[in-house]
C-alpha cells in the first residue's frame, strides 16, 4: 500500500517565461521532454509541486479532442455537454450551436449516437465545440493534424481567424512548419528544461540542428531564456519580431553558403527600388562546401508589417536537387512582381527537406515598391475596369498628381519600360560575409 | 467552502452530466425505467418470500412494506457509494485532457441513483395506501417527512461518495473492501428486521450511520409515526460529519489525480 511513487522524475524544471496576450506561442521538443506537460500545467489540469503559474481570461484546452463525449449520446446532446465542460453556459451554446454544427460538418448525424460516427467526425466535432468556445487563450496540443486535408486546412484557417481576432494560442506541436508559420514566438524544452526561447524560425533551426545531431546548441540565439525572464508581463509589447528591425539576421550550420542574395532587374542591374509590376529576379550566389544530398532554397518576401507577401521553396513547388557542389547561381524569376508601393524585405535560406538551415539570411534585402496609383493593399492583381451603358469614365494623366518628388520620376521610367535613365536608383549593397 | 463554491460555478455541469448518465443508461433499453426498479423489487420479493413462508421470524403486519421503505434508501446509499469508487478512474479522460471539476463525478453519481429513488417513490407510496386499503397500513401526515429524509440522506451519500471517490484513486484496494463492506452493512443495518428493542443492540446498531436512516423511513412510512428525536439528531449529525469529511478529502487529494489515474 503506497500512496506516493517512491522515485520521482521532474517532468519540467527551470521553465519560466510569460507570454503577451495576442501572441502565438509555440512549444517544441522532443517526445517526453515535457510539453504537453507544460500545456497541461497552463490549463490548470495539472498543478506544479513547485513554481507558479497565472493565467487570465478563459482558457480553452485542445489537448484531447472530443475527450468529454458521450458514445451513447447524440452529437446534438454532446456538444451541450462539451460544451459547458469548456465553461460555456446552456445560452451560449444555444447562441453558437448552428456555427458548431456547420463547422463540424457532422450533417444528418446530429441526431445519431456519437458511437456511430467515424474517427474523424468524432474529432471535427470535438473541434468544433472547443473553436466556439471563444476563449482568451487557446492551448492546441499536436491536433491540428487530425481529420482529412479539408478539415485540416479549415481548422488552421480557424485557427489564424483567432490569432487575428486577439486570441493568445500556445502549441505543443511536432510540426516545425506550423510553428513556423504561426506563431510568434517559440519555446524549445529539452528533458524539461528550456533551452531556448525567442524567434520560431531561429528555435526550430536550433532544434533542428540539434536532432540531427550535428551542430552543437545554439550559440548565437539571440534570445535566451534568462534574459527573457527578467522580463514582467506588462502592456503588450509589439511583436517581437515585427518588421522593425533593420538589420539582417543570419544563421545556420554553414554546410552552405549563400554569399550573394540580389533583386536585379531584366537587365541583370541590382534594385532597391522598383515600380509595380516590373519583372525582377532575385538572384542567390551559392558556395558549397561540404557537398550535400539533401537540398532546398527557400525565399520569402515579406511587407514591412510582417506580413508573409509570398514564401516558397524549391521542395513545395516539387524540385529535387540533382547537384549541389562547388559554386553556383539560384535565381528565382518573377516575370512581374504585383505589389501594391510599400517598403518589402527579402528572406533567402537554404536548408534540408526537414528544415535546418545551412544558411538563413532574414531581411537579407529591402526594397521599396513605388507606384503613381494611390491603391492600398499588399497585392495588386492585374486588372482593368470597365464601364457599360450609361456609366463612363475617361482617364487622367496620373503623372500630374502628387507623387513624391524623385520617385516620381523613377517611376515614369520604369513603369514605361526599365529604361536606362534609370541608374541613379541602382545601388550595391554592401555584402557582408558571416 | 471552496468546495462549495466550485459546485456552485459547475451546477450546470453536474446537471448536464446527470441528466447525461440518465439518458445514456435508458438509451436503448426499453425498459429503461423498470430496470431501476427491479433490484430493490427483487430483493423485496426475495426476502418477502423468504421471511414469510419459509423461515417466518418477523410476525409483522405488512411485511413487504417495511422491507420495501428499508430497502430503497439502502439500494440508493449502496449504489451510489460503490458506483463512485469507479466514478474518477472512469473518467480518466476527463480528468487528464479537460479542465475539469472532478468533484463533480462522484456527485453526477449520487444524483443520478438518487433520480433513481425518486422514481421509485410513487411505487412505495402506491404499496402505502395498497396496504392502508387491506387495513394493514395507516398513511399519515409523518409521510410529509419523505422528502427531508432524501435530502439529509443525499448529503450523507454524497460525502461518502466524495471520500471513497477520490482516496480509491490513491488506495485502489479500497473498492474491493467497499464492496464487501457493503454486503455486511446490508444485514447490520436494521433492513429485514426491526430495531431490535435491547438498548445495548441499538445502541451498537446506532454506530452504522445507515441505521437511523432506514429506521426514520420505516417509522414514517410503515409505522406512520416522526422518527424517533435520537435517530433525527444522528441523521443530521452523520450527514454533517460526512459531507465536511468529504469536502475536506476531496479538497486534500484533488491536485493529485490528475496525476495519479
Amino acid at each position: 500500500m503506497k500512496f506516493s511513487p517512491e522515485t520521482s522524475v521532474p517532468a519540467l524544471r527551470n521553465v519560466s517565461f510569460a507570454i503577451e496576450r495576442g501572441e502565438a506561442f509555440g512549444i517544441i521538443g522532443r517526445n517526453g521532454s515535457g510539453k504537453s506537460t507544460l500545456l497541461k500545467l497552463i490549463s490548470g489540469i495539472l498543478k506544479p509541486t513547485s513554481g507558479r503559474i497565472v493565467v487570465a481570461g478563459r482558457i480553452a484546452a485542445l489537448i484531447e479532442l472530443g475527450a468529454g463525449f458521450h458514445p451513447e449520446i447524440t452529437g446534438r446532446e454532446n456538444i451541450y455537454i462539451n460544451g459547458i465542460m469548456l465553461g460555456l453556459t446552456r445560452r451560449e451554446i444555444e447562441s453558437r450551436f448552428d456555427r458548431i454544427v456547420e463547422f463540424s460538418g457532422v450533417g444528418e448525424f446530429l441526431d445519431q449516437p456519437v458511437k456511430t460516427y467515424s474517427s474523424g467526425m468524432y474529432v471535427r466535432l470535438g473541434f468544433a465545440v472547443a473553436v466556439h468556445v471563444d476563449p482568451d487563450l487557446l492551448l492546441i496540443d499536436e491536433v491540428l493534424s487530425v481529420g482529412d486535408e479539408e478539415f485540416s486546412a479549415k481548422c488552421i484557417a480557424k485557427i489564424h481567424e483567432m490569432k487575428h481576432r486577439g486570441v493568445t494560442l500556445v502549441f505543443v506541436t511536432h510540426q516545425l512548419d506550423q510553428v513556423r508559420e504561426l506563431c510568434d514566438r517559440a519555446l524549445w524544452i529539452e528533458k524539461g528544461e528550456a533551452v531556448a526561447i525567442g524567434d520560431p524560425v531561429r528555435v526550430v533551426d536550433a532544434y533542428l540542428q540539434a536532432v540531427s545531431g550535428g551542430a552543437p546548441p545554439p550559440g548565437p540565439l539571440g534570445v535566451t531564456l534568462s534574459e527573457e525572464t527578467v522580463q514582467a508581463p506588462g502592456p503588450p509589447a509589439e511583436k517581437p519580431e515585427s518588421d522593425t528591425l533593420l538589420e539582417e539576421e543570419r544563421w545556420g550550420s554553414g554546410e552552405i553558403l549563400l554569399k550573394r542574395v540580389a533583386l536585379v532587374d531584366a537587365a541583370g542591374r541590382e534594385l532597391v527600388a522598383l515600380g509595380a509590376g516590373t519583372p525582377v529576379t532575385i538572384e542567390i550566389d551559392v558556395e558549397v562546401h561540404t557537398k550535400q544530398e539533401d537540398v532546398v532554397f527557400g525565399v520569402g518576401i515579406f511587407h514591412a508589417d510582417g506580413t508573409c507577401v509570398y514564401g516558397t521553396n524549391t521542395e513545395r513547388e516539387g524540385l529535387v536537387v540533382e547537384r549541389a557542389e562547388g559554386t553556383g547561381r539560384v535565381s528565382f524569376v518573377m516575370p512581374s512582381l504585383d505589389l501594391v508601393a510599400g517598403s518589402f524585405r527579402i528572406d533567402a535560406a537554404v536548408h534540408t527537406k526537414n528544415g535546418r538551415a545551412f544558411d538563413y539570411r532574414r531581411g537579407v534585402l529591402r526594397f521599396v515598391v513605388g507606384s503613381r496609383i494611390h491603391d492600398t493593399g499588399i497585392y495588386r492583381p492585374k486588372h482593368d475596369w470597365k464601364f457599360e451603358g450609361g456609366i463612363a469614365f475617361r482617364a487622367v494623366d496620373m503623372l500630374n498628381r502628387n507623387v513624391p518628388g524623385p520617385m516620381a520620376e523613377y517611376i515614369r521610367s520604369s513603369e514605361a519600360e526599365p529604361s536606362p535613365e534609370a541608374p541613379k536608383y541602382r545601388k550595391r549593397r554592401k555584402l557582408e560575409e558571416p | 467552502m471552496n468546495e462549495l463554491r466550485t459546485l456552485y460555478r459547475h451546477r450546470q455541469l453536474i446537471a448536464a452530466l446527470t441528466s447525461r448518465d440518465l439518458k445514456a443508461r435508458y438509451r436503448g433499453s426499453i425498459l429503461g425505467y423498470f430496470w431501476s426498479l427491479a433490484n430493490p423489487l427483487l430483493l423485496l420479493g426475495v426476502y418477502t418470500l423468504v421471511f414469510t413462508k419459509f423461515f417466518p421470524r418477523f410476525d409483522m403486519p405488512a411485511y413487504p412494506l417495511f422491507l420495501f421503505a428499508g430497502i430503497l434508501p439502502w439500494t440508493f446509499f449502496s449504489a451510489a457509494v460503490l458506483e463512485s469508487t469507479g466514478s474518477i478512474s472512469s473518467n480518466a479522460g476527463l480528468i487528464k485532457k479537460v479542465m475539469f471539476p472532478a468533484e463533480a463525478l462522484p456527485l453526477v453519481v449520487v444524483l443520478s441513483h438518487l433520480v433513481h429513488f425518486v422514481l421509485a417513490v410513487p411505487v412505495l407510496l402506491a404499496a402505502l395506501v395498497g396496504f392502508t386499503l387491506m387495513k394493514q397500513a395507516a398513511v399519515t401526515s409523518a409521510v410529509l417527512m419523505l422528502p427531508v429524509l432524501m435530502l439529509v440522506q443525499t448529503v450523507f451519500v454524497a460525502g461518502v461518495a466524495m471520500v471513497v471517490s477520490s482516496t480509491s484513486i490513491l488506495f485502489r484496494d479500497l473498492r474491493d473492501i467497499i464492496t464487501n463492506l457493503i454486503q455486511i452493512g446490508f444485514f447490520v443495518t436494521p433492513i429485514i428486521y426491526p430495531l431490535p428493542e435491547s438498548f445495548w443492540l441499538r445502541t451498537l446498531l446506532r454506530l452504522n450511520p445507515m441505521t437511523p436512516f432506514a429506521a426514520g423511513y420505516q417509522d414514517i412510512i410503515y409505522y406512520g409515526r416522526m422518527p424517533a428525536i435520537t435517530d433525527m439528531v444522528l441523521m443530521l449529525g452523520y450527514a454533517a460529519a460526512s459531507i465536511v469529511a468529504g469536502m475536506f478529502v476531496f479538497d486534500r487529494l484533488r491536485d493529485t489525480l490528475a496525476e495519479a489515474i
